[in-house]
């Protein structure tokens, strides 16, 4: 199902490729993620097996930008292809918006796109969806190929709920976006159409409030303030001096892996209502709600063009200060086995200067730990 | 069941993040997300800048569904917590409702105990919520994709996908 999360300004589909084992589910997605710009899609993730078959799914997340002032996000994924997976094909389609169905156009392979077809619709089935109202297309992959069924023939034996279909070359192309495209348009419009289906019954006070705000629809629960007020709790007593890291290194929803600008989302307590307008002032709503989080100490100023795990690397426990940190260090300096190793594999690429230091610094620590 | 859109409007997230952010501040935890069993991540809250989190949000409904499946197979209906131990991370996960997953990642400066405590504290206090918005989605509430959505995403997806 469609979520919209009109906190965070998103639309959110999940669209599935589906179809029989090696006819290109993969590959389509691989070929998106190659020719779309690096900012309207994020990373490509590949449950696989070492011999690049799909394991479990293939995730492609794609944000087409803001429209009507929601960013418009398109999740997707590819099933298992191989028979014995359908366990794990079945999980995929949970949730599923619209589905692409991959057919393979080879002769030998009909019997297998017939399969997973029925396979498919099974699956949907279980989940209580109406094959005829959920969104589908199907592609007529590896059109490239010299030995192949001609569409008439395909549309006779494949198709015969007469979903949309494409001709594709997914190795090279040929398709893909046509095919994407489509699905994504149905998607939409059935969303659009579902929900002025549940709106028509709806009585008459939620006409009006189309154009202006939907929160008339949405009685608040007096609760509401109550668990708003339990954190707001000022976060200066927390943190001590060696964690100079507080709130900016938290962030409620504004990090997307997307290049795209973070949702814009509205002042607590004013309405929802500016639905139509693009340009929604981006204001973090949720900046003064968060609790006063120990920040690691070894973290970094928050950068968010940083590398994962570069304020993971030090992270000493919090009842460690900086001095007993430079002690603990210090320790092996006391065995004078160690230091002698230590410093017997660095010598011969000192400096003579920097040999001083290290001598100097030896002498310190010995006289500090009283070593003769 | 694919009729009804989840939609979830302001003030419901901020009542969902008012609780995580207290589970947070009591478990001392790192981060937490709340994820859709779908797949879709429906916020984040904490030390999470360096996380992608679309793409775990969509791993970890992955996880859980999979679980689900392990669980069926031993015959039980689901696990209702996994917890994965890494060695200086920890991931805790627990269902709340019949449709979300409460994730909180934390380090070795709480327990396991603690971050269990508070997120079946909110858990309980989540699904409720859930409720309210289920019901209010089933009886149709406004949508963002109305007037002329479609044709203005038609027009962006022209504009991106050109081979």
């Amino acid at each position: 199902m469609v979520s919209i999360n009109y906190s965070a300004r998103e639309v959110c589909c999940k669209i599935v490729y589906y179809g029989p084992g090696l006819s290109g589910k993969t590959t389509n997605l691989q070929y998106v993620h190659t020719k779309v710009p690096s900012t309207t899609r994020g990373e490509l993730i590949s449950l696989a097996t070492e011999a690049d078959r799909t394991l479990y799914f293939d995730f492609l997340p794609i944000n087409i930008g803001t429209i009507n002032g929601f960013q418009a996000k398109f999740q997707l994924y590819t099933v298992p292809g191989q028979v014995y997976y359908n366990a794990t094909r079945k999980l995929v389609l949970r949730g599923v918006d619209g589905v692409v169905f991959v057919a393979d156009s080879q002769p030998d392979k009909m019997d297998e796109n017939i399969e997973a077809l029925a396979n498919l619709i099974d699956n949907l089935k279980e989940y209580g969806y109406d094959v005829n109202e959920l969104p589908l297309v199907i592609q007529y992959n590896k059109r490239d190929l010299p030995n192949i069924m001609t569409t008439e023939e395909m549309d006779q034996k494949l198709n015969t709920y007469n979903f949309p279909t494409f001709e594709a070359s997914a190795t090279v192309g040929t398709g893909v976006f046509d095919t994407l495209k489509l699905i994504i348009k149905l998607v939409l419009e059935k969303a659009k159409n579902s929900q002025g289906s549940s709106k028509s019954s709806k009585p008459a006070e939620e006409a009006p409030a189309s154009p202006a705000s939907p929160e008339p629809a949405v009685p608040q629960a007096p609760a509401a303030p109550e668990p708003a007020a339990q954190v707001a709790v000022p976060p200066a007593a927390e943190p001590g001096p060696d964690e100079p890291l507080a709130d900016p290194a938290v962030q409620p929803l504004g990090n997307d892996p997307y290049a795209a600008p973070p949702a814009a989302s509205q002042v607590q307590g004013q309405p929802t209502a500016a639905v139509s307008t693009a340009d929604i002032p981006v204001t973090s709503a949720t900046d003064d709600r968060i609790p006063a989080y120990r920040p690691y100490p070894g973290a970094k100023q928050a950068d968010p063009s940083a590398g994962g795990d570069a304020e993971m690397d030090e992270r000493p426990y919090p009842g460690m200060n900086q001095s007993e940190k430079t002690l603990t260090n210090n320790d092996s300096a006391t065995d004078e086995s160690a230091a002698m190793e230590n410093s017997g594999s660095i010598t011969p690429r000192m400096a003579p200067s920097l040999k001083r230091r290290e001598q100097k610094k030896r002498s310190f620590f010995k006289k500090l730990f009283g070593i003769k | 069941m694919s009729d009804s859109n989840l939609i979830i409007y302001e003030e419901e997230i901020n009542q969902i993040e008012a609780l995580i952010s207290k589970m947070l501040k009591g478990a001392e935890a790192k981060c937490a997300l709340l994820v859709d069993k779908d797949g879709h991540l429906i916020t984040r809250l904490g030390f999470t800048h360096s996380l992608d989190t679309t793409a775990l949000a969509a791993l970890l409904a992955g996880s859980f569904a999979s679980t689900k499946e392990i669980a069926r197979l031993v015959g039980e209906p689901e696990f209702s917590v996994l917890f994965h131990q890494g060695k200086k991370d920890h991931i805790h996960m627990s269902i709340v409702g019949d449709r979300s997953i409460l994730v909180v990642i934390f380090d070795d400066r709480t327990t396991i105990g603690m971050v269990r405590l508070y997120a079946k504290e909110t858990a309980t206090g989540l699904s409720k919520i859930f409720v309210e918005i289920t019901e209010k989605s089933a009886s149709g509430r406004k949508s963002a994709v109305e007037g002329d959505f479609v044709e203005r995403a038609q027009e962006k997806l022209d504009d991106i996908f050109q081979d």
